[in-house]
């Protein structure tokens, strides 16, 4: 049996996601885009149980809400997480090293990713994973 | 932090908009891409009595699928004439290729001689579906 998420747990996740993101840019710290990559990396080395946001939304939100009526797989999620790493990654090395443009790319594309999926439930990352699939079977 | 602010406004907005147009796109009934040969690409061959094969296109890890399933197996059990053919793109990813289908879920309706009538991204919208299908009336 694979391992199974809370499909609001992801939502909440992605809107606390979008929320650092956007004071990322605002800010420009490269810090606090350092500390959302590790966010990410712990999750994508150790399983989405670990993920700092999930555990937040179990601890904080979970118990009110009851049971999900459904649930969803983790791996596409965990691979989600993976890119927003790669692009969190790429926004922190950006401004801390003063290539600002590049930070500010980077962590817009991460922003707009989270937001979709934060807003509108759609997870750009999983969709990726499921092409990815395709590809991967089609060699 | 006036160009960060307008980044930001901007970056929401753009996802704004790709979010409104995809959760449109998301189970809307579009018109076919007139493909052919559909029983073949679901490797079956029509009953007597069939009139419509829905061909859903699933991957192994796709959570809005399951929901997919559950809506064309009720609607064929409701409707004679209907038939629900499932296949995995991973197992057979050459089916994809030939319908043009970049997503899972995505279901194309044929009619008896294996042309495409339409096609869903998404878990189906019910009534639209049926609406736009040329069924016989319930038993």
């Amino acid at each position: 049996m694979t391992e199974q998420l809370d499909p609001r747990g992801v939502r909440f996740a992605a809107a606390v996601t979008t929320v650092v993101l956007a004071v990322v840019l605002l800010t420009g710290s490269g810090v606090l885009a350092a500390l959302q990559a590790v966010v990410f990396a712990i999750p994508v080395a150790a399983g989405m149980r670990y993920s700092p946001y999930g555990a937040l939304y179990r601890a904080l939100l979970a118990p009110r809400l009851g049971p999900p009526s459904e649930r969803e797989d983790a791996a596409p999620v965990r691979f989600s997480q993976a890119v927003g790493l790669v692009f969190t990654l790429v926004a922190a090395i950006g401004y801390l090293s003063g290539a600002t443009v590049l930070g500010v790319v980077a962590t817009a594309m991460a922003l707009a990713a989270a937001f979709l999926n934060a807003a509108f439930g759609f997870c750009l990352g999983c969709e990726m994973y499921g092409l990815l699939g395709r590809v991967r079977t089609a060699r | 932090m006036g160009i960060n602010l307008a980044v930001l406004v901007g970056v929401l907005v753009v996802a704004t908009v790709v979010g409104l147009m995809l959760q449109r796109r998301n189970g809307t009934v579009r018109g076919g891409r007139s493909a052919e040969g559909g029983w073949q690409l679901a490797d079956v061959a029509p009953e007597p009595a069939d009139r419509v094969l829905l061909l859903q296109l699933s991957s192994p890890i796709c959570t809005p699928c399951a929901r997919t399933r559950e809506q064309l197996e009720s609607l064929a059990a409701e409707h004679p004439g209907v038939r629900h053919v499932e296949i995995d793109v991973a197992d057979r990813p050459h089916v994809a290729k030939a319908l043009h289908v970049l997503r899972t879920p995505t279901t194309v309706a044929f009619d008896r001689d294996g042309t495409e009538l339409l096609r869903v991204g998404g878990v189906p919208r019910r009534t639209d579906l049926v609406a736009a299908l040329p069924l016989e009336e319930c038993r």
